[in-house]
């Protein structure tokens, strides 16, 4: 791990200053757990309730007195120490068997929620005014101290470890800090930025036991709202999706094996209705965040990515795709590129694969970068893992956003015919031909992935597909590109218009001869499908 | 499910993972955990049979539903959802039936008549208050409602 710099250095220093051995003496244990239960009653106090400035005016005082706001050392060892002994309460609390659950979780709110009100006090009235530096600084010490504590919790208590405190005091210490109040507007961007970073760093694949309370606090309305919707010129989107894809990727080796046990399918239902909400209220983020979520979505979970790819911005409207005779290549849509917010071509990695790529796509030679294609992509002989997915796809996409860009400079657009015959297409072809099962497989992903809504994208790679299919010189290829456009199909709603399109379009276009294929007949129960399907999409069967 | 790739064992890392989530899944989150502290009417989850709702009917986070619920409902959510969108709701389905919050006696009041005094501090008249302690509807003779009690905030 690199040394941490910027805004998340504070946040590191207290996860350090709670690992760190240094022994705080007895006596100072029981001072801050006397000094806390104090506020804990003053501030629930119908005094403290109606005038909680005035409450905290009158425990600083005492703070001072007994030198805990001395110096960062000393402020710091008290929150380490209120946050232990915050959760130790709970803890004990929680194991109670003698008390109604609603008895001890009260217990337990009222003690966190007094915590978490010293803390946003403490933030919103440190330093002057107008010096938002202090506040940040404190807020990102104090959260990194809680994720601290809870890091070092889970691995002393390992599957006793509790969640509650930890998910209490985020999501309280969140809210209290988003009030409308102009002192903490203006502090806003940075309050949110300290809670991604912290999230981040409390990751499902870090901190496993705190995966449920992780997933509700980052589905959480007021998290979202602010995240997505308040936070003025998408500031807060990239930050999202990496939290996201931190979600993303500790499913992921569970998912891609399909045995979901009891825990892995509650987590992943939640995922699915996070994404449902995101389709819902916030369908241009998924557009173009899409890239990056397929990189770490294994290939098996079909509907979790076609929720993403079935995402389009609101002031679009798709045509019907079962309408007869659409013609694509009309809509104005599909001139225009899609935002994709991943670097994709700095993916193309290692540097020498990528320069190698750009001369063959410049001078359509050496033939040898083609026979050498498949050795870049595939990484190992074990069946299962054998390429790269984040290269094949950054490949396939780059490739393609590349043909558009040449075909358009020879001021044509892309149709059936200008994609032919190109350094483009040799690498689409020859990856087709070459690659094995499993290699095609992921490679024929890469191109469904693009299927979306109408843009440029999704038309070069609907009539790649297309062709792929056309120009196939074995049964092999065209049933593999069958079954990818099928399994996305078969499942629930919702479906990708691209992805639509295309396989209308294949089984509709005489010119692809769909149905006089072998794997169409090859089973009964699989043609009793195709022929549902064309039902479905409206299409005469012909023989 | 499927797995088109084939499984693949799962890592140390990963199996270490998986029985940390296991373990959570015996304590998982409440809705109540991220919720403001409810004082008097905690969540307490439990089955209910299929065939009664199990939500909330659409729409009923709107004034005009509020408008149509009694008297006695708009006082017990006023009185026991502290802080929460229902409160401000009923209190203002209940000025919208020309009802006033008293703010130091913290009770709800409605003219019965015309006020005998009207000036700039006062008025003074016969008024039906809500008893919150005795939960029940009164009639108070020559109550003198002063107006810096008078909760006129406008509620948007």
């Amino acid at each position: 791990d690199r040394a941490p710099g910027g805004p998340t250095a504070h946040i590191h220093s207290g996860i350090l200053q709670v690992t760190s051995r240094d022994f705080d003496d007895l006596g100072y244990v029981e001072k801050t757990d006397f000094l806390l239960r104090e506020w804990v009653t003053l501030i629930h106090s119908p005094s403290g309730i109606r005038e909680p400035t005035k409450a905290f005016g009158t425990f600083v005082q005492h703070l001072n007195m007994h030198g805990f706001l001395k110096t960062d050392d000393v402020i710091t060892r008290f929150f380490r120490i209120s946050t232990r002994l915050c959760v130790d309460m709970c803890c004990q609390a929680l194991t109670e068997q003698s008390n109604s659950p609603t008895v001890v979780r009260t217990k337990c709110y009222q003690t966190l929620d007094a915590y978490v009100k010293l803390i946003a006090l403490l933030v919103k009235h440190s330093g002057d005014t107008a010096n938002s530096g202090t506040k940040i600084n404190l807020l990102n010490k104090v959260l990194g101290i809680v994720a601290g504590v809870l890091l070092h919790d889970q691995d002393a208590h390992t599957l006793e470890f509790q969640q509650l405190p930890y998910q209490r005091m985020f999501i309280m210490l969140f809210l209290e800090l988003n009030a409308p109040e102009p002192i903490l507007e203006t502090i806003n961007f940075q309050v949110l930025t300290a809670f991604c970073h912290t999230l981040h760093i409390l990751s499902p694949s870090k901190a496993p036991g705190f995966s449920y309370a992780w997933l509700e606090i980052v589905s959480h309305r007021v998290f979202l709202g602010r995240m997505l919707a308040l936070t003025p010129q998408q500031k807060g989107w990239g930050m999202y999706s990496q939290l996201l894809m931190d979600l993303f990727k500790f499913l992921a080796p569970f998912l891609r094996n399909a045995e979901l046990a009891k825990p892995v399918t509650l987590l992943y239902k939640g995922t699915l209705r996070l994404l449902l909400v995101l389709l819902h209220d916030f369908p241009e983020f998924l557009c173009d965040y899409h890239y990056g979520f397929c990189d770490v979505i294994p290939p098996n979970c079909i509907q979790m990515r076609n929720l993403i790819l079935s995402a389009f911005p609101r002031n679009m409207r798709l045509p019907d795709p079962f309408t007869p005779n659409l013609k694509v290549d009309m809509l104005p849509e599909i001139a225009h590129a899609p935002r994709v917010l991943t670097n994709f071509s700095s993916m193309i990695q290692p540097p020498n694969f990528k320069k190698d790529l750009d001369s063959y796509l410049k001078a359509r030679a050496p033939v040898t970068f083609l026979s050498e294609l498949r050795g870049n992509v595939q990484i190992s002989n074990e069946p299962g893992m054998a390429y790269n997915i984040p290269l094949m796809n950054a490949l396939v996409l780059y490739v393609g956003t590349q043909a558009i860009n040449y075909i358009r400079s020879k001021s044509h657009t892309p149709n059936m015919t200008t994609i032919a015959h190109s350094a483009h297409m040799d690498i689409f072809q020859n990856l087709a031909v070459d690659l094995d099962t499993e290699g095609r497989y992921l490679f024929l992903n890469a191109i469904a992935n693009q299927l979306r809504y109408p843009n440029s994208h999704t038309h070069y790679f609907s009539c790649t597909l297309l062709y792929l299919f056309a120009e196939a010189n074995s049964e092999a290829i065209q049933e593999q590109i069958t079954r990818v456009l099928l399994e996305r199909l078969i499942v629930n709603r919702p479906h990708p218009w691209g992805l639509l399109i295309t396989f209308i379009e294949l089984i509709k276009n005489p010119t692809y001869k769909f149905w006089l294929h072998e794997f169409v007949h090859c089973a009964p129960e699989i043609e009793k499908l195709f022929e549902s399907v064309a039902r479905s999409c409206m299409v005469q069967k012909q023989v | 499910g499927v797995a088109p790739l084939g499984p693949v064992p799962l890592q140390k890392e990963h199996q270490r993972q998986f029985q940390m989530l296991d373990a959570a899944f015996y304590h998982l989150p409440l809705p109540s955990d991220s919720e403001k502290l409810r004082s008097y009417l905690a969540r307490t989850p439990c089955p209910s049979p299929p065939y009664y709702p199990q939500v909330p009917l659409p729409d009923t986070d709107s004034l005009e539903f509020y408008q149509r619920l009694g008297n006695e409902t708009l006082f017990f959510i006023f009185y026991y959802m502290e802080g929460t969108k229902a409160q401000y709701l009923a209190a203002k389905a209940l000025k919208k039936q020309s009802w006033r919050f008293h703010t130091k006696l913290m009770h709800w009041y409605q003219r019965h008549e015309e006020p005998r005094v009207i000036n700039d501090e006062y008025e003074q008249g016969s008024y039906i208050f809500f008893d919150f302690d005795n939960w029940i509807q009164r009639r108070r003779e020559g109550f003198t409602f002063e107006y810096k009690y008078l909760e006129d905030r406008d509620l948007n």
